[in-house]
């Protein structure tokens, strides 16, 4: 039986409105600890907010949230000693260099002097910032800058790091570097990451678990594997040459196939759940066939993602 | 709260040092005013620059004035360069930050203060040297020195309380500076308003008063409102609503 020490971060009924906007709404979620979470959603889907309740910094309108072990109203200064946070901003003060800006974080969370030393120098370091150390800020690049605050946020050895969009903004080859980054982070410090983005591959890459939210509300929460697994059409394309019309035809006709269709010596099938392969392979060979390759087709995250605001906007009957 | 207070600090005069040593951002207009009141003016006025009554209020006035220059920009600048919401998210509890600030900008203006009188009786007794050194009476330097503090406390409380409800520095300026004149210009204006007698009557009962008297009214009535002002500013300071803000 798992208890609220398992987890990072236990929601229940969470709710939070903005005057008439409800931006959270009944988000009932489990977060394990040592995970790398996505929370991956649309713009306006709640994800800051819900940061901002576990943080302790926003009340719940409804509902109730721990995190760590504490309770978001009423232990706000305990969750945020024992977290790391990268949030909407770096939020990194321009006029300060890279050294001092994690010097007054080392020291607002009282980190020992020898401590501190050690731990900017190992961070820079490992960031490829060290050489920059005394450089003001706001000379630095956007994702210098991103490596920076996420080296902030894990400066005093948080036990979980609240990452909001991390990689927003930054070009694909510093997108590729920091996720590096916060991949190796993550399995080497042993930190619960809670994660928000919209960028699904960044995600399928880096989380353990996801959850997506839309308009407040979760609508799915799993692993990558298990959303993905959801949204499997049961499709096969198979490579072939020599593949004719007839052919074509007498696969349609097999049972369990939905539908088939053929381009460029690609045959695509649709099949029922559970229907075997093997036996069409058998079958093409059987008419002359050259079959070159046989694939399942996988669903992404991003058609599992698009599969549920799909679902939602249906169930909602409306569009984004 | 001491600790966590002294870090912001410490944070606060890294900014105040970068902003000094770089002349055009603000370095450069110090400078002058630092040679004109520690060098120039005590040159010009000799030994009255340090026997004058005046520097009683002269001293605590400028020392006002030059954390007015930065305060505005306490949480209002915070705010603007969206840097807020990630104090916020530490782990300092609301009194150390508004503390940190305000102490800051009193140490900057008690420091620009005594750091000028310290030049200024040097250049003093530089340029009319006399066979006695020219120095302050301790009381009327005591006086000057608590009132400086007082003084740059009370402004420090202003500013802080008003840069919080303030979306930018600009904004906080505009508000700080009518505050200011409310505050300076008007007394001035209710004293002349009042019938000639009626002035006469308070001048004639402030003489009778002495300036040990005036000195320790004035250190009450700024205690006073300090206390009431850095109160309003902790009471303002809500994590949640900043966080919108």
């Amino acid at each position: 039986m798992s208890t609220s020490y398992d987890f990072a971060i236990r929601a229940e009924g969470l709710t939070r409105d903005f005057g008439p906007v409800r931006a959270l709404d009944t988000l009932t979620l489990d977060v394990p600890k040592g995970i790398v979470f996505g929370f991956l959603g649309p713009n306006g889907a709640g994800k800051t907010t819900a940061i901002r309740v576990f943080l302790g910094l926003l009340d719940p309108t409804a509902g109730h949230a721990e995190v760590l072990g504490y309770d978001t109203k009423r232990h706000g200064t305990k969750i945020r000693t024992r977290c790391g946070a990268l949030l909407e901003h770096p939020g990194l003060y321009e006029r300060l260099s890279a050294a001092d800006n994690l010097e007054f974080h080392g020291r607002a969370w009282h980190v020992s002097r020898r401590e501190r030393e050690d731990r900017i120098r190992e961070l820079l370091n490992r960031f490829g910032l060290w050489e920059r150390r005394d450089d003001p800020v706001g000379t630095w690049s956007r994702g210098m800058k991103q490596k920076l605050a996420v080296a902030r946020a894990v400066l005093h050895r948080p036990d979980l790091v609240f990452l909001d969009e991390p990689t927003s903004g930054l070009d694909p080859v510093s997108t590729v570097g920091l996720r590096e980054d916060l991949s190796a982070l993550a399995a080497q410090e042993g930190v619960t990451v809670f994660l928000t983005t919209h960028n699904l591959s960044e995600a399928e890459r880096l989380c353990t678990q996801v959850g997506v939210i839309r308009g407040g509300r979760l609508l799915a929460v799993g692993s990558p594997e298990s959303l993905r697994a959801s949204r499997d059409t049961g499709r096969v394309e198979i490579l072939t040459h020599g593949l004719l019309d007839d052919v074509v035809a007498l696969v349609r006709a097999r049972p369990g196939v939905e539908s088939a269709s053929a381009e460029n010596g690609t045959l695509t099938l649709a099949l029922t759940p559970g229907a075997p392969t093997a036996p069409i392979v058998t079958l093409l060979v059987e008419q002359g066939v050259a079959v070159e390759e046989v694939r399942k087709v996988r669903a992404t995250l991003e058609d599992a993602f698009l599969g549920l605001m799909g679902l939602e906007d249906d169930a909602n009957g409306g569009g984004l | 709260m001491i600790r966590d207070a002294s870090t912001v600090v410490w944070k606060e005069w890294r900014e105040f040092r970068d902003q000094l040593l770089s002349l055009r951002r603000g370095g450069l207009s110090a400078l002058i005013l630092a040679l004109i009141l520690g060098v120039v003016a005590p040159v010009q006025l000799g030994p009255d620059w340090v026997r004058s009554k005046i520097i009683v209020a002269y001293w605590p006035f400028l020392a006002a004035t030059m954390v007015s220059s930065l305060i505005a920009d306490s949480v209002a600048g915070e705010r603007e360069r969206h840097t807020l919401e990630t104090l916020l998210a530490s782990r300092l509890s609301d009194s150390s930050i508004v503390i940190g600030k305000i102490v800051a900008a009193v140490l900057y203006g008690v420091g620009f203060a005594v750091v000028n009188l310290a030049i200024g009786l040097v250049a003093v007794n530089i340029a009319h040297s006399q066979s006695a050194p020219i120095l302050f009476t301790v009381q009327r330097l005591s006086a000057t020195l608590v009132l400086t503090l007082l003084a740059s406390l009370l402004m420090a409380g202003i500013g802080v309380f008003i840069s919080l409800r303030a979306s930018t520095v600009k904004q906080a300026q505009q508000a700080f500076g009518i505050a200011i004149i409310v505050l300076t210009m008007g007394p001035l204006l209710a004293y002349n308003a009042l019938s000639y007698d009626t002035r006469l009557r308070i001048v004639t009962r402030l003489a009778a008063l002495g300036e040990t008297r005036i000195e320790l009214y004035a250190v009450a009535g700024l205690t006073l409102l300090s206390v009431i002002v850095i109160a309003g500013a902790l009471a303002r300071f809500r994590r949640g609503k900043l966080v919108l803000d």
